[in-house]
């Protein structure tokens, strides 16, 4: 993985167990002219990643090396499926493109499935290369369809996950919708004002269980998704869609509620989607709810976008190897609205078996993952 | 797969009319020398659609196609029982150039993401089941349609609509950069198959050579990318086949499904 706190697992895990920031003033291209010109932005890639010329290639790329630093990519060629979630793609390329840059290959690097054909071609994988764009929910439905390539046959190897890039067209976007925060993110806080944007990429590789050799860090017991049909912008109210997600993904991992140890909320910081999403958790948790932890690791670092559902869920199966759960960074004051169990300040001993992993995105798109951790 | 699937409607719209009765026999000659052949602006009214792009409108009226072509009113697909998969290539570039090429234009900003598409045909069609949202050319609408298929196998969906829409004409110029990679005509398609549960799974090949259907479409309809396989399904449902191998092929790899096609409703 690459991420703001850390270019590795490592550096990622040991960041967030610390609590540490990953919010800065963003240096690679102008800000002046906006609200906020903070966010989570990684300051220099690795090596493997320089000289890639779309930065969104070179995040999937530097993700993967630290992938296959921890394991071996060992299948047949054409039975390795690439399958990776996106909000923006390669839209900073086509920022380039339309800004005199006339190379053609810029245009087609604009397209926003061509980050993870780069990274295809890095891994030498040539099985099935899909690219999801749920917008921010992309990173969980990127996992599940990958899973579902396994079940299926189709491959024998998934390299799933997701990536963003923190860019002037991103920023612009979110700093117009007047979503992003001006002091520091502080998710299901009282005082919360919004969300920082922030750029990563995180791979897992998915196996099928019969054919997993070697050490493993947890299974992926179901995913669910659902439409809310309400809103583009906005969740519904009554956050119909993402319950209907949760418990799609319960019943495909044939999980029930009383089994959920911990769960890793979308959690941005806005004032409308914490609360909606504490309200559709308890709905869903019913009488657990309050007993439940419940954390968003979007204030370390920032919402990263197509990236954050799979930062989550690695996130997810390291509490559960380790039996720490990491703070909920910029979460100091209760709101009456947001009443779950959150862990705050600073990670707690708590050692979760299976995990629920929520999301959601523009367009009214939700997702939802099961995972179960092995310790 | 423990239950089978089948083609239940198609609906298709190119920038050659409705329909497959439209489409030239040659889409090259007939381009004669034009570089994309456009789809107009749907004419949907009403406040809903005041922020929409035309790539939205585009996805609405591909769905009321289908829905004409098999005979089926709007309630059999609302609610959570209906999965809804989009497929697209490059429909988000028309918002996206907008975006990039303006400060404060009209444009909303959430409509350049390419889930605001499938997401106002969830509103309007009232469709909250699951969904997947691919990105990629013709392979992308072949892995779509398995999605659907493993969706109904798996009882996640009862019937799940596979939408397809593609734009070229916002940025004629940046894909005339490209045109060593994608020999034209570029055809703007928008498209959408309705599968519903059959007695027999569809057959899929992650690794394919071109079907016959596909190399039909590349010569009738032209490059129209993701719309090419559903494009496929259009010309084998009008021509009466009850089943059909498509295939499509983007970036160097060829994905092929082969499926059962219901036949079309008696009309009196």
């Amino acid at each position: 993985m690459a991420t703001p706190i850390g270019l590795d697992l490592d550096a990622f895990w040991s960041g967030l167990l610390a609590g540490a920031d990953g919010l800065s003033a963003i240096e690679r291209f102008p800000t002046g002219d906006l609200r906020v010109g903070r966010g989570g932005e990684i300051k220099k890639l690795p090596p493997v990643a320089l000289g890639v010329r779309s930065r969104a290639a070179a995040l999937l790329i530097a993700a993967a090396a630290d992938l296959r630093a921890r394991t071996r990519v060992d299948a047949a060629a054409d039975r390795i499926a690439v399958v990776v979630g996106t909000a923006l793609g390669g839209v900073e390329e086509l920022e380039h493109a339309l800004a005199g840059d006339g190379h053609p290959r810029r245009a087609l690097d604009g397209l926003y499935d061509s980050p993870a054909h780069a990274l295809a071609a890095w891994l030498g994988a040539r099985g099935p290369v899909l690219t999801v764009s749920s917008a921010c929910a992309s990173g969980a439905t990127a996992l599940g369809v990958g899973a579902d390539l396994l079940r299926a046959g189709v491959v024998d190897l998934a390299v799933a996950g997701g990536y963003d890039v923190l860019c002037r067209f991103v920023m612009r976007g979110f700093d117009a919708l007047r979503s992003l925060a001006r002091e520091r993110v502080r998710p299901f806080d009282r005082r919360r004002t919004g969300l920082l944007l922030g750029e990563a990429s995180g791979l897992v590789l998915l196996v099928r269980e019969a054919d997993a050799r070697g050490p493993r860090l947890g299974r992926l017991l179901g995913h669910g998704s659902a439409s809310d049909a309400s809103h583009i912008a906005a969740p519904d109210a009554e956050g119909r869609g993402l319950q209907s997600a949760i418990r799609a993904a319960l019943a495909a991992g044939d999980v029930g509620v009383a089994d959920i140890d911990f769960v890793s909320a979308h959690g941005t910081g806005t004032v409308l989607n914490d609360r909606i999403e504490t309200a559709a958790l308890r709905r869903v948790l019913g009488n657990r709810a309050g007993a439940v932890p419940v954390n968003s690791i979007k204030g370390a670092f920032g919402h990263t976008m197509g990236a954050a559902a799979t930062l989550e869920a690695i996130m997810c199966l390291m509490a559960g190897r380790d039996g720490w759960i990491p703070p909920t960074v910029g979460y100091e004051e209760p709101d009456p609205a947001c009443d779950l169990d959150y862990v705050a300040a600073v990670c707690r001993p708590v050692r979760p078996r299976r995990m629920l992993s929520t999301s959601l995105g523009f367009g009214g798109c939700n997702a939802a993952l099961v995972l179960e951790a092995i310790p | 797969m423990t239950r089978g699937a089948r083609v239940e409607a198609v609906g298709l719209l190119t920038g050659w009319g409705d329909g497959v009765e439209p489409l030239p026999a040659d889409a090259r000659a007939a381009a004669g020398g034009r570089g994309v052949i456009p789809l107009a602006r749907p004419a949907l009214d009403g406040e809903r659609f005041r922020r929409a792009t035309r790539e939205c409108l585009l996805g609405v009226v591909a769905v009321e196609a289908m829905l004409r072509d098999g005979g089926i009113g709007r309630e059999l697909i609302r609610g959570p029982g209906t999965a809804l998969v989009f497929v697209t290539a490059a429909a988000y570039g028309a918002s996206n150039v907008a975006w990039l090429a303006t400060q404060a234009g009209s444009l909303h900003f959430p409509y350049t993401a390419p889930s605001v598409l499938p997401g106002e045909v969830a509103i309007e069609f009232g469709l909250t089941g699951p969904y997947v949202i691919l990105i990629g050319g013709a392979t992308a609408a072949v892995d779509g349609i398995w999605q659907v298929g493993r969706m109904i196998a798996g009882g996640q969906c009862e019937r799940g609509i596979v939408l397809a829409v593609e734009t070229f004409v916002e940025c004629e110029a940046l894909w005339r950069r490209a045109r060593w990679a994608l020999p034209g005509p570029l055809v703007e398609t928008a498209a959408c198959v309705l599968v519903g549960p059959g007695d027999t799974p569809p057959e899929y090949r992650a690794s394919a050579t071109p079907a016959l259907l596909e190399r039909q479409v590349d010569t009738r309809v032209g490059r129209t990318m993701a719309g090419a396989p559903l494009a496929e399904l259009a010309l084998a449902r009008a021509a009466a086949s009850r089943r059909a191998l498509v295939s499509g092929t983007w970036r160097g790899r060829t994905a092929a499904i082969e499926m059962a096609i219901a036949g079309r409703p008696v009309r009196v």
